[in-house]
């Protein structure tokens, strides 16, 4: 018999992604180009945001989408509507990105002509928030109609989020949500966090929104 | 799902290790979890056989230990698991503490036969 020996690793699994992930960061920054990692459960409203955003903002910016969130071309679709250049990730039923696969999807996308990349993420609320993709900023949505009490429930997305989107404000007056509420429970598990109330539909809150993007894609263009 | 993904990159992690140890096989795997990740131990056990098939791992043991998710109360002092005590402290009900353990996921050790030189 063959003598049994323990050896000691002691390593996160997450760290070789994150080795990535700052790679990829460090890549995109040294190519001036502003990665958005965009993040929610299914429906909260990513693909319709996107497109109001893009609409808001093309004429003034080169921007490209990869769309992770089903694996069919549906989204990626719609934002080829809006005349961006946009490419499906093909995630294999895979419940969240990490940084290996985000860098394979912005060689496929090409980013040389591009001033922003936007990931739209997986639909999930909980591993995302563990896989950091290497984005430049990472942006979260929460929909009206999943309740106030989400960031309890989630922290650690409200935690690693640079923006949080509050969506479908349109239809607030038939939902019991309070947006003082959320605000509070969303900074006090991040105290830097941007909190932009929004409809997707209406198309209200968008300028406040895309004019804090603006002015991150100029600041990764200026920077060097 | 999820935990597809994450048994994926473990057997990388082990293979690797194996490599840099001169393994010749390996008897058992030891994970922890924390109790506020968003892995499943069972989901772990159930897909680990299927997912070592055809690596080195093949064959081998699962062990998990849970690492507890703890919270500091900032007002209080006092340590709390998070989960059970609903996210308040349950010494002074204050909501405001930090998180010090759960959310980990480590390859902590592999118990392993060497190959003689
Ligand atoms: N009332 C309302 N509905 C919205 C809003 N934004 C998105 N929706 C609807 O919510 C559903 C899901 O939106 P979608 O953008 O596909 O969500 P995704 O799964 O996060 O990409 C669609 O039926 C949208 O029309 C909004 O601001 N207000
Ligand atoms: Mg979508
Ligand atoms: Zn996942
Ligand atoms: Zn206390």
């Amino acid at each position: 018999m063959d003598e049994l020996k323990v050896i000691e690793i002691k390593k996160s699994i997450y760290e070789s992604n994150d080795v990535e992930a700052a790679k990829l960061k460090k890549d995109m920054k040294d190519k001036h180009v502003f990665l958005l990692n965009l993040m929610s459960s299914p429906g909260s409203g990513k693909t319709t945001t996107l497109v109001k955003t893009i609409e808001e903002l093309k004429s003034e910016m080169r921007i490209g989408v990869m769309e992770a969130d089903i694996d069919s071309d549906v989204d990626a679709r719609t934002i080829l509507k809006t005349g961006v250049k946009a490419i499906q990730i093909h995630t294999g039923g895979m419940c969240h990105l990490d940084a290996p696969m985000t860098k394979e999807g912005i060689e496929n996308l090409g980013i040389e002509d591009l001033d922003m990349a936007i990931l739209e993420n997986v639909g999930n609320l909980v591993c995302p928030a563990e896989f950091d993709t290497g984005a430049t900023k990472n942006a979260m949505i929460l929909s009206v109609p999943e309740g106030d009490d989400k960031p309890l429930k989630y922290p650690l997305m409200f935690e690693i989020a640079d923006v949080l989107l509050i969506n479908k404000i349109d239809v607030i007056d038939i939902f019991d949500f309070d947006i003082d509420v959320i605000k509070k429970r969303a900074k006090r598990l991040n105290p830097d966090i941007k909190i932009f109330p929004i409809s997707a539909r209406t198309g209200e809150g968008i300028k406040e929104w895309t004019d804090w993007l603006r002015s991150e894609v100029k600041f990764v263009k200026e920077s060097n | 799902m999820h935990e597809v993904t994450i048994l994926v990159e473990l057997v990388k992690m082990v293979e690797e290790a194996a490599k840099e140890n001169n393994v010749a096989s390996i008897d058992t795997v030891i994970i922890q979890i924390g109790q506020l990740s968003s892995i499943v131990p069972r989901y772990m056990r159930e897909y680990y056989p299927n997912t070592t098939e055809g690596t080195i791992l093949e064959g081998s043991k699962l062990k998990i230990e849970m690492i507890p998710g703890n919270g500091l109360c900032h007002h209080c002092d006092k340590v709390f698991n998070v989960a059970k005590n609903k996210g308040k402290c349950p010494i002074c009900g204050a909501d405001d503490w930090e998180l010090l353990s759960g959310r980990e996921f480590n390859l902590k050790e592999i118990v392993v036969t060497e190959n003689k030189s």
